[in-house]
């Protein structure tokens, strides 16, 4: 009985133009986000495979003109990257702002890390206008100027009581008018992702939650227009003000909610910022020239202490003496480098418990955790790099402390970047 | 004529702190016409209102063929169709098409042969049934009103102004139309301000003032109420 009510809205809907063109403009503009996130994917992906084409070309050829093992550490880069997974182009997420790709030596790594240029600055603030940016901020005025006449526009125009004396089962004519448009509004804005899923292949179970997270959100938006709307209307309010009063809710939540809680958040968690890293770990190499060579040493033996009757130096210049600097470097920063990740922790999870008071927070937040674009997927890249700059180290210490002659052949086994985080 | 269908016991309105309905009752046999008259704010459309089910009793009662209308709309819209003063029926929408939707709502099905009979019976003319009904004159969209109220079938009518906007001929037309409809079972709850339309087609006429029904005139066999008595009676409540 629901179909037929359902069939005979839908036929009625799709006559009416304005409703058949506002659709449309949502497929149009989903359509053009998706494009846009494939796009953006397709640039990430295409500069990591470029990078990773000149990556082993240029190390062989830097490697062949080398002497001892020192410059060869020194004058090779690695490039480590985290590849944008398949459903990164629907929430593009922190991969805006975080870096995801570096060019690793050998040396102090805090600064290699932080020191990185933010190529879309202007995208920290307003965020891109890819599919989350749609479904968490658009989607509710959508949903708002297409329902919250439901019942008010009617009355409006006369033809309420007609309406409400002919239904058989008045709910079902408002139900079923509304479903008719969720379902145009859902398939508006789904078509065009499931299209981009099919594209890049992401796994079913992923896409089937990206769908599910933009169903929950426009279903809440949808009861919360239906109610709001019949809840005025019976306090004699007009369309307009039933649209303004939701356009309200809308600012405060998709707006005011996160604006303040970032503010909030921001004041009531602090810790050092990455140029603090940079620094600290910058002036303790830098300073190192000019410290005798114990203060190096006592450093570095605290944590590699296997390489204790291997300091002897027989110039005042050693390869070993100035890779140990450099990981003393590191050290000096270690502490301040933990507390502002676990200063991105901790916001991160104030952050969470805070978009429980926004869905469009918590909806955005949802589609990137899903696309392995959130603040986790940074931190774990991060870690990656770390970890392959420690296989580095570990790699080349026993060359650089044992001595010997170099050997090329020696650099074969060299540890070569993989990124672990999967798709 | 004695099987009471539409009836009003002690029923107030109350709208904040204005009293719209007090006290009003009266009950409209099977197959009689029954005309609220009054003038504007006298209450007629809250009336109406009540028994579509849009406006809430404050106390009182108010029953279509025995059932309430406070917990059994559901059962009286399926008894009863309405015709409502200002037609705003669907501007995208044919002529044809409004009646389909409005049939469909009602889960009426009706063939396109009876559409055209019911539109042909109400005269509106054949070459605008397929034109979009924002093209329609007021007295157009009237006649499709009328003739989505006749294809409803239903027992019982709730008329709001019916003859407003109808020129002369239509008017007369309607009332004839009215009379078969009664004639043939229907009954028919009208409200109005015209005083001589009222009189050509009700049975019955309460005179609503304020809220209250202030007096109740009907016909005396077979000839119709008398205009001028009920004017004068009107005339003197609306001064």
């Amino acid at each position: 009985m629901l179909f037929a009510d359902f069939y005979r809205e839908m036929r009625f809907l799709s006559k009416q133009r304005y409703i058949v063109l506002f659709l449309s403009a949502v497929f149009a503009l989903s359509a053009f986000a998706v494009w846009s996130g494939l796009h953006e994917t397709k640039l990430q992906q295409a500069t990591i495979e470029r990078l990773l084409e000149k990556d082993s070309v240029d190390r062989e050829n830097v490697l062949a003109g080398q002497g001892d093992y020192g410059s060869a550490a020194y004058y090779s880069f690695h490039v480590t990257y985290s590849e944008p997974s398949s459903l990164a182009f629907a929430a593009m997420g922190q991969r805006d702002t975080f870096p995801w790709k570096h060019r690793i030596r050998m040396l102090a790594l805090e600064g290699q890390i932080y020191e990185t240029d933010a190529e879309n600055p202007e995208l920290s603030l307003f965020g891109r206008f890819d599919f989350a940016f749609i479904v968490s901020v658009l989607l509710p005025i959508f949903v708002i100027l297409l329902l919250h006449d439901l019942r008010s526009g009617e009355k409006e125009a006369g033809r309420y009581d007609l309406l409400v004396a002919s239904a058989k089962k008045q709910h079902k004519l408002w139900l079923s008018r509304a479903l008719v448009i969720t379902t145009g509004l859902a398939l508006a804005m789904l078509v065009p992702l499931l299209v981009g899923a099919a594209i890049t292949q992401a796994p079913l179970a992923k896409t089937v939650a990206m769908v599910l997270i933009t169903l929950a959100h426009l279903l809440f938006w949808v009861v919360v227009t239906v109610i709001a709307g019949r809840m005025m209307l019976a306090r004699g309010q007009n369309s307009p003000r039933i649209a303004s009063a939701l356009l309200g809710v809308w600012l405060l939540a998709t707006v005011i909610v996160p604006v303040v809680s970032d503010t909030l958040i921001n004041q009531s968690i602090t810790g050092p910022n990455g140029g603090e890293v940079v620094l600290t770990q910058r002036e303790a190499v830098n300073g190192a020239w000019d410290q005798p060579y114990s203060v190096t040493w006592d450093e570095f033996l605290k944590t590699h202490p296997e390489w204790a009757d291997y300091t002897d130096m027989e110039s005042s210049f050693d390869w070993k003496w100035y890779y140990g600097f450099q990981q003393a470097g590191d050290q000096h920063a270690a502490e301040l480098s933990k507390a502002y990740r676990d200063t991105i922790v901790r916001k991160d999870v104030a952050a969470g418990k805070a978009s429980l008071m926004s869905p469009a927070m918590l909806t955005q937040r949802l589609m990137s955790s899903l696309a392995s674009t959130d603040i986790s997927a940074s931190l774990a890249y991060e870690q990656d790099v770390r970890d392959f700059h420690a296989s580095l180290r570990q790699f080349y210490y026993p060359l650089l402390f044992k001595g010997g002659e170099f050997e090329l052949e020696q650099l074969a086994d060299m540890p070569l970047y993989q990124q672990r985080l999967s798709n | 004529m004695s099987e009471p269908v539409v009836v009003a016991e002690s029923l107030n309105v109350r709208f904040a702190d204005q009293c719209v309905l007090d006290d009003v009752g009266f009950t409209v046999n099977r197959g009689e016409v029954f005309a609220l008259l009054g003038g504007n704010g006298a209450g007629k459309s809250t009336t109406l209102k009540t028994f579509l089910g849009t406006v809430a009793p404050t106390s009182g009662s108010a029953s279509v063929l025995g059932h309430s209308v406070t917990s059994d709309s559901d059962f009286i819209r399926s008894k009863v169709a309405y015709l409502p003063e200002s037609v705003m029926l669907y501007g995208h929408l044919t002529g044809m098409e409004n009646i389909e939707y409005f049939l469909s709502l009602a889960d009426v099905k009706r063939s396109a042969s009876d559409i055209e009979a019911a539109l042909k019976r109400v005269a509106l003319q054949a070459d605008t049934w397929h034109k979009k009904l924002a093209d329609y004159s007021k007295g157009m969209r009237q006649k499709t009103a009328i003739a989505l109220a006749l294809l409803r079938s239903a027992p019982v009518l709730f008329l709001d102004e019916p003859t407003s906007g109808l020129d002369p001929s239509a008017i007369d037309e309607f009332n004839q139309l009215v009379t078969a409809l009664s004639e043939a079972g229907s009954t028919v709850f009208m409200v109005t301000h015209d005083v001589y339309g009222a009189c050509q087609v009700a049975h019955r006429i309460g005179l609503l003032d304020q809220g209250k029904i202030v007096g109740v005139f009907e016909r005396n066999g077979n000839e119709l109420i008398d205009t001028e008595q009920v004017h004068t009676a009107f005339a003197k409540r609306n001064a």
